[in-house]
């Protein structure tokens, strides 16, 4: 018997339970079904989950919480995996929910800007559905192909446009919510003034632990009726580091600020994502200026163009047509999916630092890599000061992970001592715990455990993720629920699907 | 021995003021945070019920408490980065010397809250009172990189950091910001801040409501983008009739092209003020709701701002109104009743309009709360928070009313 | 072939995810193991013996692949989906066989001597018209309208076939251009194309005729091999491989294809065939028909008043690259309006035997495209590939859209008739 068979002989019953809410077909339990949802898209974690549920409805997804909670099955939510810290990962004894069939925009408001949506809507797909109303939704991570809003809301994610426009959170005006034990409530109010204190706030960014978000309603904005795109080579890091400074202090916000060093333009330029970048420059900056106001634009436009010569731009070009600008901008979201064209395996970082301290910091990794022998791209958002180091290696090579990993602290450490900080948008989920004490003290830590605690008593929502619990302060505001402790008959509950069968 | 001896002991004599207060409630300033955590963890041991305060010109100084912990010393600006456009700054700070600081080096907050220009930077985030540049720049949430803050049992507890974007660890100073204090009391907080716009212009249009209100559509379709489009009633402007306010700030090129643009949507009835002339008038409409007894804001759909003006105008009256229509946010100022915000507010909540409380007398707040008539649900997770960050209930703050 | 049968293609996967959107299959279930990411992990396991090739759970996700490769194209590390699926499924078959439906429609469509008569049978069916009139969702009704979907529109003109699979390499039969300055070039006939579509042959060599073009049949030439190849059978696909590299020569004159698929296959031989080095340089010379005729122009022709969707085959657009050339055919036409179809790029779910073996899963990625098609109402569709051609007719049929499915080069024949260029 392989174990694919028998964990679906174990999980059985629980099983043909979910199948009755949501139809056996959109139950997974074969071990092969269930492999292809181990990773995200930071595929050094690998978690089998032991059930994977595909829910068709809000309704689908409270009846399925309910049944868990009933049987105090813990479970993840899942959005379209391609998180980068391993969030949504479940181990064999949880359930993974997976939103990718929650894909509906419930409607667009053109007059107040608003949308409503269904977590598994994918990012972009709603851009497109506003177009035609002159609107977009702004926050783009490099993922928005593939990702859902329901996994940015998680994540909080940010992107290129972050920059002008704010990340994730900035843009989302309420959610209705499904609570560990299948309540639902809806957060925040139709215009997005909290209701009460910021909860819609606090839940943009909790990366799955208080419950799942069933649906969304953000904000749009008007599409910009004039952009530039300039595209900036340097001959050294250290310049383009110091331009993205001074860019930044000349007090014009552009709408994007990206940067790209050598390493990563190659990958790009080997891909069917070729954007024209000079494969001889040490780095690039993309930067994109946009608003209402053509003149405006190409004002600002010169003025950057001139401080990007001035601090040691090679050349300056600007995008002469909207295809052209595509072009530029699809080779820099898809960078990080080249990657794989450097090496098998990969890591990603997602340190930020104060924007002044880059040339410094891109230095110093430059540094740590040449010590490792590593080979470290660097493709970011720059104008936000997040770095994303990725280090390319084959996971085949004995040895070699312990030297990435010990390389990724070193750098992490780097970052933090510059007065950063260890996530920028992709999250702590599993991959950043062990950073987490590095820049929050016991009470830190547990003060967000005890606010998990209030949404999720049991702690039964994406367990194990983002505040490494055994570096929490003792809190007295947080009474443990019985269910926590050894002695308590559902604690042993927690232990394995197959008892939940019999 | 007494417990301001206590005190005296434990933060240095000069921290406490015995006699301050109108009501007699003896005030202590902690000089630091730590302080402000050594206090609290006191006050908890020994039960006392502490209230809050900054410079006292928002809130009335008026809850029963057993002392008032004041945030006046906490008044440094440790960091003001014109690189990083960031800050660190005190939360006893006044919002006038910080906007003076940051000016010399080049750099501004765009937060224009109401109230007296002394007011502390911590009242402004507790009670996320965000002014007219909300149009264009956010509520007070989007300028905050990170918030450090103690709670009801004398815990330091940091959330965010000083960097543009953190998503490390769930966002506590989304609580902080705008929780009326309820769940701890903020000592230090880390700013998003801009350069300071080159250029800065208002323009202004008198006129009924209706007309305003329509102009107001015009320009939004027009897809002009001011930092602030803000619909002001007649008492509030010190005008005849009411007034639609419009300021641009940002690059030369950028004031001189929306200037434009607002001008051909509108017909060029708009009237540019001086800039002497656009300081008073901002600045008197931001220091008259802390001549009122009660404010309290509304949040609503942008196309339904008038419909909510009618109704407030039909309830509790229109005197002392100031709208951002563009994003359907409303604050009123003036007189009222405990009775009138209690229907006002199951009103406004069957609308899906909530309305927060932002300043009344003691009775009246204990009597109405911050917030209510939460959707289902929601009661609880604010509760559990509360208990969360004040086990002993330690803070003096009127979260929900008592109705 | 390479050491690892092609599984060193998935080598580059970094789990990004940007081919989720892409894959027809993952848009209709929403389920990771439906998706190119999820199916390259399950390959990646059976590499390496993790997952064995006899796990039913295994076996049904890439049985519901496409093959369409829809994932290749927007894939930034360049990972070789196609080949390594082919590896995988090489490894299924050699566990469990050919499943007998397989099996009889490969013999039915592709066996030298069953297929004659099959063919036969189902053109005597198709002008009875009944498929016509039968045409529905269940099995049989499908398939009813997959056949009618084959039959000429108008102006089909009398058959012009050869024999296949015998004769010498470059035999003199040949259609010579009527302008002096003329190009050679060898026909791909194929099977399902020779047996159903023949009157696209036919158009082919006339369109290429206008625009100086002289075209050679070569009567040795067998099946592509694609179908077997898909269904895991690689053996059968390289001897076939080996034989047509072997009957169209070695010299460097381009090998035109009219079926998007057959194309596909014939630019992989490099991977197939037992000396590489041949099945490259012959891979070199296939060039798809559309290529041939966007390279001169192509000469416009008569207007033609019709509203025409343009449905790209995956094998064309995601294996073979290319999207430029077949629109450049169509914009040749006066008049006619080719409209642009927001899932074009998709699937129909075809596929080749696809439709036939997973025949739920086919349905359910072609019904979004009927969605848009009802709407959209044209009055053809256009697609160049037989698969193609017959899925959509079935589907269009079944779902009552008044649309009828054409070859771009019929339309283009279609023109240049009205244009008295075959006078
Ligand atoms: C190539 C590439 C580029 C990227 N670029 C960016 C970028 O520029 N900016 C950026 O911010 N991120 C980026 N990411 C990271 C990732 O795309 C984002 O984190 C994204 O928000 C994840 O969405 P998802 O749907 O894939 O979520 P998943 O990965 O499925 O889940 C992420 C987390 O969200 C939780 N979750 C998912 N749905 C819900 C829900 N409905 N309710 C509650 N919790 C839920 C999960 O439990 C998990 O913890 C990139 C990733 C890749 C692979
Ligand atoms: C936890 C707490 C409870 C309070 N409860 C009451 C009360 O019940 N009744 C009452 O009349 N006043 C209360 N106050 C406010 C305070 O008593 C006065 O209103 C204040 O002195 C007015 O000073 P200001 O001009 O700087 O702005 P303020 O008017 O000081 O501040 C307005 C609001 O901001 C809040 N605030 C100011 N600074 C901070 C800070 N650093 N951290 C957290 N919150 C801050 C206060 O909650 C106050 O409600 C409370 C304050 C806090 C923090
Ligand atoms: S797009 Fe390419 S690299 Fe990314 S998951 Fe798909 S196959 Fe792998
Ligand atoms: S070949 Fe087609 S069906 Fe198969 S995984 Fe790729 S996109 Fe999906």
């Amino acid at each position: 018997m392989t174990a694919g068979t028998a964990t679906a002989e174990r999980g059985g019953s629980l099983a043909a339970a979910l199948g009755e809410i949501v139809g056996a077909r959109h139950v997974r339990t074969a071990l092969p079904e269930r492999v292809t949802f181990a990773r995200d898209g930071l595929p050094t974690h690998r978690h089998v989950p032991g059930v994977v549920v595909l829910p068709g409805s809000r309704d689908e997804v409270v009846a399925v919480v309910r049944l868990l909670a009933a049987l105090g099955v813990p479970f993840v939510p899942r959005g379209a995996g391609t998180g980068l810290s391993g969030g949504a990962l479940a181990d064999d004894d949880a359930v993974l929910i997976v939103l990718t069939r929650l894909n509906r925009i419930l409607a667009i408001d053109p007059v107040n800007r608003i949308a409503v949506v269904e977590p598994g809507v994918v990012n972009v797909r709603l851009s497109a559905a506003a177009a035609p109303h002159g609107l977009y939704y702004s926050p783009d991570p490099s993922s928005q192909t593939a990702c859902t809003i329901g996994g940015n809301v998680a994540e909080n994610a940010g992107g290129p446009h972050c920059l002008k426009y704010g990340v994730t959170a900035t843009h989302v005006l309420g959610l209705e919510v499904v609570l560990a034990d299948g309540q639902v409530v809806e957060l925040g109010s139709p215009g997005g003034e909290p209701w009460g204190p910021d909860l819609v706030g606090l839940f943009v960014g909790s990366e799955g632990n208080f419950g799942i978000a069933t649906r969304i309603r953000v904000r749009l904005l008007p599409v910009p009726r004039a952009i530039r795109t300039l595209l900036a080579d340097f001959s050294a890091l250290r310049t383009a580091g110091e331009a993205v400074s001074a860019v930044i202090a000349s007090g014009i916000v552009p709408a994007a600020l990206e940067m790209m060093d050598q390493s990563c333009i190659n990958a790009v330029e080997d891909s069917v994502y070729a954007a024209g970048y000079p494969r001889d420059a040490a780095a690039v900056l993309l930067v994109e200026l946009d608003g209402c106001r053509e003149e405006a634009v190409a004002a600002d436009a010169d003025t950057i163009a001139g401080i990007l010569r001035a601090h040691g731009a090679r050349g300056v070009l600007s995008a002469a047509d909207a295809k052209q600008r595509e072009r530029l901008w699809q080779g820099r979201k898809k960078a990080f999916g080249a990657m794989g064209r450097l090496s098998r395996d990969l890591v990603v970082q997602d340190a930020v630092v104060p924007r002044s301290t880059l040339p410094d910091v891109l230095e110093a990794i430059g540094r740590i890599a040449t010590a490792y022998g590593l080979t470290v791209s660097n493709v970011f958002h720059a104008g936000d000061g997040n770095l994303h180091p990725n280090i390319s290696f084959d996971g085949r090579v004995p040895g070699l992970k312990a030297r990435v990993d010990q390389a990724s602290g070193e750098i992490m450490a780097v970052c933090i001592a510059a007065g950063g900080t260890i996530t920028g948008e992709h999250g702590i989920g599993l991959d950043k715990l062990r950073y987490m004490p590095l820049i929050f003290d016991g009470d830190a830590l547990a003060a967000m455990r005890a606010v998990r605690l209030v949404f999720d008593p049991l702690e039964r929502v994406n367990p194990g993720k983002v505040v490494p619990i055994h570096a929490c302060r003792e809190w007295s505001g947080v009474r443990t629920h019985p269910g926590r402790e050894p002695g308590d008959p559902r604690a042993g509950a927690r232990g394995e699907l197959s008892e939940l069968a019999r | 021995m007494s417990w301001v001896d206590r005190v005296r002991a434990l933060l240095g004599d000069d921290a406490v003021d015995v006699a301050a207060t109108p009501d007699g409630v003896p005030r202590v300033a902690p000089g630091s945070p730590d302080a402000v955590a050594l206090l609290l963890g006191t006050a908890r041991e020994e039960g006392w019920r502490v209230r809050v305060e900054g410079a006292g010109t928002w809130l009335p100084v008026d809850a029963p408490a057993d002392l008032a912990l004041t945030t006046r010393r906490l008044d440094k600006v440790p960091a003001i980065e014109p690189q990083d456009l960031s800050a660190t700054a005190e939360a006893g700070i006044a919002c006038d010397l910080l906007r003076q600081q940051l000016a010399d080096r080049g750099t501004w907050l765009a937060l224009d809250p109401p109230g007296l220009a002394g007011r502390t930077l911590g009242s402004v985030v507790a009670t996320a009172t965000a002014g007219p540049l909300r149009h264009g720049f956010g509520p007070v949430r989007d300028h905050l990189l990170g918030v450090t803050f103690v709670t009801g049992d004398g815990r330091l507890v940091q959330s965010g950091g000083r960097v543009m974007k953190n998503v490390a660890g769930y966002d506590l100073t989304k609580l902080a910001a705008g929780g009326f204090g309820a769940f701890g009391v903020i000592v230090l907080v880390h700013l998003r801040l801009r350069a300071l716009p080159r250029a800065d212009q208002t323009l202004v249009l008198e006129g009924s409501r209706e007309d305003l209100a329509q102009v107001a559509e015009d320009i939004a379709a027009a897809a002009v983008q001011p930092a602030a489009h803000e619909l002001m009633s007649p008492a509030l402007a010190r005008r005849e009739r009411w007034l639609l306010a419009v300021r641009f700030a940002g690059s030369a090129a950028l004031v001189s092209a929306e200037e434009g643009a607002l001008r051909a949507a509108t017909g060029g009835r708009f009237t540019a003020l001086r800039a002497d002339e656009a300081h008073a008038l901002w600045m008197r409409a931001a220091e008259s709701f802390a001549t009122r007894p009660v404010t309290f804001r509304v949040g609503a759909l942008p196309d339904s701002s008038d419909e909510l003006m009618d109704l407030l105008q039909h309830q509790v009256g229109d005197e002392w109104i100031s709208a951002s229509p563009g994003i359907g946010a409303i604050r009123w100022g003036g007189e009222t009743t405990v009775d009138r915000l209690r229907r006002l507010r199951r009103t406004l909540a069957g609308l899906e309009v909530p309305l927060t409380l932002e300043r009344a007398p003691w009775p009246v707040r204990a009597a109405v709360g911050h917030f209510g008539a939460y959707r289902e649900g929601v009661g609880p997770l604010v509760a559990g928070l509360r208990r969360t960050f004040d086990p002993g209930e330690a803070f003096v703050v009127a979260v929900e009313g008592t109705e | 072939m390479t050491e690892r049968g092609g599984f060193e293609g998935l080598d580059s996967c970094v789990h990004c995810g940007f081919c989720l959107q892409a894959c027809p299959t993952f848009l209709a279930t929403g389920d990771e193991s439906d998706s190119p990411r999820g199916r390259i992990e399950l390959m990646r396991a059976l590499e390496t013996g993790e997952l064995a090739p006899a796990d039913p759970g295994v076996a049904l996700h890439l049985d519901r692949c496409l093959g369409c490769r829809g994932c290749e194209p927007v894939c930034p590390s360049g990972v070789s989906y196609g080949r390594g699926l082919e590896a995988a499924r090489a490894l299924l078959t050699e566990r469990r066989g050919v499943p007998p439906l397989v099996r009889a429609a490969l013999g039915a469509l592709t066996g030298a001597d069953v297929s004659r008569f099959v063919y036969a049978v189902a053109r005597l069916l198709r002008a009875s018209g009944l498929p016509r009139r039968l045409a529905a969702w269940n099995r049989l009704g499908f398939a009813m309208g997959m056949l009618a979907a084959t039959a000429p529109k108008v102006g089909g003109g009398r058959r012009r076939s050869v024999e296949v699979g015998r004769g010498a390499p470059h035999s003199n039969l040949h259609h010579p251009a009527p302008s002096s300055t003329t190009s050679p070039v060898l026909l791909f006939r194929g099977c399902v194309m020779e047996g159903l579509f023949s009157h696209v042959h036919d158009a082919t060599i006339r369109t290429l005729q206008v625009n100086g073009y002289e075209i050679r049949e070569v009567p040795a030439q067998v099946c592509c091999g694609a179908l077997h190849a898909h269904a895991g059978l690689r053996d059968e696909a390289r001897r076939l491989a080996q034989t047509n590299v072997a009957a169209f020569g070695d010299d460097d004159t381009p090998i035109v294809v009219n079926s998007a698929g057959c194309g596909a296959m014939l630019k992989e031989y490099g991977h197939l065939v037992d000396t590489p080095a041949k099945g490259r340089a012959f891979a070199a010379r296939v060039r798809d028909v559309s290529e041939l005729l966007a390279e001169r122009g192509p000469r416009p022709g008569a207007p033609l008043d019709m509203t025409v969707a343009y449905d790209p085959p995956c094998h064309l657009l995601h294996a073979q690259r290319i999207a430029e050339p077949p629109e450049r055919m169509l914009r040749a036409i006066p008049v006619m309006r080719v409209i642009s179809m927001p899932d074009a790029a998709q699937c129909c779910g075809s596929a080749g035997l696809f439709t036939l073996v997973e025949p739920a899963m086919s349905r359910a990625v072609l019904a979004p495209k009927l969605a848009s098609l009802a709407e959209a109402r044209p009055q053809v569709v256009a697609t160049g590939n037989p698969g193609c051609l017959m899925q959509l007719g079935a589907g269009l049929a079944a779902a009552g859209v008044p649309a009828t499915v054409r070859h771009p080069v019929e339309l283009l024949d279609e023109s240049y008739r009205g244009a008295g260029y075959y006078a």
